[in-house]
């Protein structure tokens, strides 16, 4: 008796489950087949026999999707490299090496760590059109390279390397720089990893900074390029499924592929934060 | 003359404070050399424009001259604090947060639990609630305009179910916002999963052990052991949410972006940042702007200074 009921809960549980599961991925699911059906039969639900790559092709042939791909990757490559280098290095720094300012410098990054980018938005929108970068795809990389929340997470990686690790590397006679490139940059390759995934997908997923500072359509992200054929496409929705498809099928495949590197930053960094 | 003089104090005379060797010193090279393209580049990008959002709320600035500006005082703040537009879009962001902080945190709380102790698949579950976390806000929002316009799949459902009306909830001021709730509470509802499942797994299991020999049944070991265990992460979950609510922007953005007039239909969807944006770079007044996004610093600042002093300190 007593079992029996345990095995009920434990089913309900997974019924539950699976239907919570199902409503989160279930709008994602809806694109990607209303993607596939041809806009004369979109309301209505089509047995897959007559899925067609007809708005694929659509999209493509009528807006520079490809090119807002291209923009899309270049842009994205550009921040992920720099968070990389700069981020890293920052953060060793902050765990590793005692030096006079050290306290205050971390200080410094969690206080600005909550300072969101839209209360910031105008002065950023001024130093860019100072520079004259309205329109150029380093007004998206170069501002968003160095980043708080990323050198608090490779501290963080860095602080749970064993304490004699420089010690041990300063008797061989190793410096500081090869330490850190030799020794504790290849033991925090997945602290790296996070890394460069969390600035990946913020940056693909960017939208008001793109959207504020790009107005040439053959330089928009994806994200503002997909928004724009909203109106273009108003009510063709298969053709705008395409391109939702387009713009969310990358990140949620790689989140996938690698969500062990990226959900726990989630779950501590927060609440440590 | 020389000799006369009393010999120049050493820095050595004060003993208790050891000279830093020379390696510490060849360490503080390395430490300034390695953290200079961050400190450069986070303030220049970073502290700086948060030191500019106060000037410039002190100055009349047009978006189209941004070289001419003219400091006015407080006057911008004067008119904040008249200006019905203002009030409206701290209304409307009010609302949108004392609904979506209670019920992603109720919702994601009771997620959580009922995650936490399923035998196996918890890497599954938790992967596909975390999923519209990840998707572009972009996406989302188009994909959910879509499901919830007149005779779309979720406003049938709902107006079969619930008799509410089959509309375009995007389009109508009474629903508009109730749809930026949902959006959004869709997307955020798995990051505080996460957060709370951790949250679980640090309670030590001898806790509930020892409650079980002293016959504590199931409600009392929730009510005694997971609720107190838990309460920073709930506290952190309701004011971390409310900082990342009072933010909302792209969602709003987008189902008013083929307008030229943000916040549409009929000002239902005027969040403060679509306020601060719409007056910065719509009406062209930074200044304007700018005294908006210094109410907006000083909520964030608020929440913040109340979670550190409510969160107990950890490592």
């Amino acid at each position: 008796m007593r079992r029996r009921k345990r095995y009920l809960v434990a089913t309900l549980k997974y019924v539950f489950l699976t239907a919570v599961a199902l409503i989160a991925i279930g709008p994602l699911l809806f694109a990607l087949y209303t993607s596939f059906e041809s806009p004369v039969d979109y309301p209505h639900f089509v047995s897959p026999l007559h899925l067609t790559l007809w708005n694929y092709r659509y999209v493509l042939d009528n807006a520079p999707v490809l090119r807002w791909y291209g923009n899309t990757l270049f842009v994205t490559a550009g921040v992920v490299i720099g968070a990389v280098v700069v981020n890293t290095m920052a953060g060793y720094v902050l765990a590793r090496i005692p030096f006079p300012g050290r306290a205050i410098s971390f200080l410094v990054v969690l206080a600005i760590l909550m300072v969101p980018l839209q209360a910031i938005l105008i002065p950023l929108y001024l130093l860019v059109a100072q520079l004259g970068w309205l329109n150029s795809y380093q007004s998206l990389i170069v501002p968003f390279i160095a980043n708080p929340f990323l050198i608090f997470l490779m501290r963080q990686s860095f602080s749970t390397l064993p304490a004699d690790l420089e010690d041990a590397a300063a008797i061989d006679g190793a410096g500081r720089f090869r330490t850190f490139l030799k020794i504790a940059v290849p033991l925090t390759m997945s602290g790296i990893g996070t890394q460069a995934l969390l600035a990946g997908t913020w940056t693909w997923n960017s939208f008001m900074i793109p959207v504020t500072f790009m107005t040439d359509p053959n330089r928009y992200m994806l994200t503002v390029g997909l928004n724009s054929l909203q109106s273009q496409f108003y009510t063709l929705t298969t053709v705008q499924m395409a391109g939702v498809v387009f713009l969310a099928v990358p990140v949620v495949l790689m989140f996938v592929v690698f969500q062990r590197l990226i959900v726990p930053s989630f779950a501590t960094a927060g609440i440590r934060g | 003359m020389d000799a006369v003089l009393p010999p120049r104090p050493l820095r050595r005379s004060r003993p208790p404070r050891r000279l830093p060797s020379s390696k510490a010193r060849r360490d503080w090279t390395a430490a300034y050399v390695l953290i200079a393209p961050a400190a450069a580049l986070l303030g220049y990008w970073f502290i700086y424009p948060i030191v500019e959002t106060f000037v410039l709320a002190l100055q009349r600035v047009n978006l189209f001259h941004f070289s001419e500006r003219t400091y006015v005082g407080l006057q911008n703040f004067n008119q904040l604090w008249h200006d019905p537009a203002f009030h409206h879009s701290l209304y409307i962001t009010l609302i949108f947060v004392v609904f979506v902080v209670p019920a992603q945190t109720i919702m994601a709380l009771l997620l959580a639990s009922v995650l936490h102790n399923v035998g196996f698949g918890k890497t599954f579950f938790r992967t596909a609630f975390f999923v519209p976390y990840m998707t572009s806000t972009v996406a989302v929002t188009t994909v959910f305009m879509k499901l919830f316009v007149a005779g779309g799949l979720l406003s049938s459902l709902l107006a079969a179910m619930f008799r509410l009306p089959n509309t375009t909830w995007y389009a109508e001021p009474e629903y508009a916002l109730p749809f930026l709730v949902i959006v959004y509470v869709y997307m955020y509802i798995g990051l505080y999963v996460v957060v709370f499942v951790s949250g679980l797994e640090d309670i030590p299991a001898e806790l509930y052990e020892a409650a079980k020999v002293d016959g504590a049944d199931t409600v009392q070991q929730f009510r005694f052991i997971t609720v107190p265990s838990l309460r920073p992460f709930v506290l952190f979950v309701v004011v971390a949410g409310l900082i990342q609510a009072v933010q909302i922007f792209d969602q709003a953005y987008v189902i008013a972006s083929s307008g030229t007039i943000l916040g549409s239909p009929a000002g239902a969807t005027a969040t403060l940042v679509i306020f601060i944006y719409q007056q910065a770079f719509r009406l062209n007044d930074l200044g304007y702007g700018s005294a908006a996004a210094v109410v907006l610093l000083a909520i964030v600042f608020l929440g913040t200074i109340v979670t550190r002093r409510l969160l107990p300190e950890r490592s």
